[in-house]
């Protein structure tokens, strides 16, 4: 009997525990039904999404969509009409000083004092929360890169200095999520490159939580596990990028474009094979277009070489997050 | 209560690090250095070192410049968190936006403490130095620790208005204009309104204590009480309108 009790036990956590699926990280930030009105306008209306330990989450919209808001009202500089936002189960709305000590945030470009050192402003940070002991500014210091230029004044900082200066504060009270608003704006493609490398590490070695807000698609399709995108302050949808998403894939069809030494007699041939489907033939360029299954291709490829008809090349024609961003918000809204 | 006194020192630290946080000091420090000089010089009769002392932190003399002096020194410490950007970095720690702000009101009357200190030891020791550390008849320690603690009240007055203006337009430039323009027209508006019965629970009309050592209401029937009441409401008030402000307010 208690043998059995025991078991049960043991597959609990996994089962239920916050509505976890099987093997999943636990819910480290959840946006419940936020709102927020101005007037009778309602710039973010009933979003609601969930952030696990260790992922990285964009969140998507065209200008306007509202992505600041959401941003502001979860870390407090904005009240919210309506709805909470929880960190590690603690309500932002009614216990903010020990909510918001799970969170680290960058609001746009970091702003410093300037006429203080980069060492200066983050003692400003230190003597704002519990527990920051020296050694600690000392290893978010060097863990940005930052130890050359740490008593020189922020005035004298890169931009990009002063995006990691921005990073080391988020970072120095051990938070359990970032919150990064539009964080690679203004940098250089290597900054960019630098911040998305930062984060990926911090997300994977300290299981730190991430939620960026951009509207650099490209970016995000390299940076993010999962974006959510909203438009006009409503959820849009929810999309899982990267491998995962490939695995999902792996049994859907994929559109693949073929180089030929004869488009018409490869289009004839296809189109009498069950299980594809013609997307597009242009004789000029000697192309086929077809929708198959990810398996299926070495067949398509075996029956255009018993015809005779010669590949010169085979290639993915792959929807980029643009495509599907443009998608989902209907195209000419995005700037 | 030992992380409240940390903000402070952030405080203390913003203001004090700039390299212009010197500069009300040399300009106190100079003026005196002038009064001397040209006292000495082309005065009948010279004053004791109290006497002068006195006159120093009095109103007419360097008093009401010393609250200029403060109003511009400390406009900024909420508007510049705004126009610096820094705002978005201080109010997501895990502090209450009313410790953040009351942290920074100490902060400030920290800095009217050490211009008023620094002024009165400044004047006694230069007055000392040059007219001789005898005493005088006429006026004593009371006199001239009385004449600045009104003068320290009266500073505390205006720069409690400019505190609330700092928080409502969040631009030092507009805080230090509506701060001047209150303590150089603030004789006028009395003197315009005196015939108004109403004029007399104006802030203005009472933030000057010092009128009463010489018996001298600037309306008939005020009193030292009276005055003392009235600037303790507006003080309350101002500060509550700012509190209420500042937490409600959206960052955007």
């Amino acid at each position: 009997m208690n043998v059995q009790l025991q078991h049960m036990e043991n597959t609990v956590p996994g089962l239920d525990a916050a509505g976890n699926l099987p093997g999943r990280e636990p819910v480290v930030l959840s946006v419940k039904q936020v709102t927020k009105r101005i007037g009778s306008k309602p710039i973010v209306d009933k979003l609601s999404f969930d952030i696990r330990r260790g992922e990285i989450v964009g969140l998507l919209g065209p200008n306007g969509a509202g992505k600041t808001t959401t941003i502001r009202m979860i870390v407090g500089l904005i009240g919210m009409t309506e709805g909470d936002v929880q960190v590690k189960g603690v309500s932002v709305r009614q216990q903010f000083s020990k909510a918001i000590a799970h969170v680290g945030a960058i609001i746009e470009n970091p702003e410093f004092y300037p006429y203080m050192t980069g060492y200066d402003n983050l003692k400003q940070y230190q003597r704002m929360s519990e527990g920051i002991t020296e050694e600690r500014i000392q290893e978010v210091t060097r863990l940005v890169g930052l130890e050359k230029a740490m008593n020189k004044r922020v005035k004298a900082y890169s931009l990009g200095m002063r995006q990691r200066l921005g990073i080391a504060q988020a970072l120095l009270h051990r938070p359990s999520i970032l919150i990064l608003d539009e964080p690679t704006n203004g940098l250089d493609p290597a900054g960019i490159r630098e911040m998305r490398d930062y984060l990926k590490r911090i997300a994977a070695e300290e299981g730190i939580a991430v939620l960026v807000s951009s509207h650099l698609l490209a970016e995000m399709e390299l940076m993010c596990n999962r974006v959510v995108v909203i438009q006009e302050g409503k959820f849009v949808t929810e999309r899982t990028l990267g491998e995962a998403a490939e695995k999902e894939k792996a049994e859907e069809r994929v559109n693949v474009t073929f180089r030929v030494s004869d488009a018409e007699a490869a289009k004839v041939r296809l189109v009498r094979m069950e299980e594809i489907r013609l997307l597009g033939l242009s004789p000029e360029r000697k192309e086929v277009t077809i929708s198959v299954r990810d398996n299926y291709i070495p067949r398509v490829v075996g029956a255009l070489g018993g015809e005779g008809i010669a590949i010169y090349r085979i290639e993915e024609v792959k929807a980029s997050l643009e495509d599907e961003f443009l998608k989902w918000t209907g195209g000419n809204q995005i700037a | 209560m030992r992380s409240f006194t940390k903000l402070v020192v952030n405080e203390w630290l913003k203001m004090s690090k700039k390299r212009s946080f010197l500069v009300p000091y040399v300009l106190i420090a100079a003026f005196i250095a002038g009064m001397l000089y040209m006292m000495y010089n082309y005065s009948d009769q010279l004053p004791s070192f109290l006497e002068f002392a006195g006159m120093v932190i009095s109103r007419n003399g360097l008093g009401q410049m010393l609250t200029l002096l403060v109003i511009i020194c400390t406009a900024g410490i909420v508007a510049k968190e705004h126009s610096l950007g820094t705002i978005k970095l201080l109010l997501i720690r895990s502090q209450s936006r009313s410790r953040i702000l009351a942290s920074k009101y100490v902060a400030v009357l920290l800095f009217i403490l050490s211009i008023f200190v620094f002024t009165l030891a400044a004047a006694l020791l230069g007055g000392g130095l040059v007219f001789g550390f005898g005493g005088s008849l006429e006026t004593g320690w009371n006199d001239v620790l009385s004449g600045a603690l009104y003068q320290v009240i009266y500073t505390l007055v205006y720069v409690t208005i400019a505190f609330l203006a700092s928080i409502l337009t969040r631009s030092s430039g507009a805080t230090i204009g509506i701060g001047m323009f209150l303590v150089v027209l603030e004789e006028l508006v009395v003197v315009l309104l005196s015939r108004y019965e109403f004029t007399k629970y104006l802030i203005f009309a009472n933030a000057d204590l010092s009128v009463y050592v010489n018996g001298n209401p600037p309306m008939p029937g005020m009193t030292l009480t009276f005055s003392s009441v009235v600037i303790a409401a507006y003080v309350v008030l101002f500060l509550a309108v700012s509190f209420v402000t500042f937490k409600k307010r959206d960052v955007a």
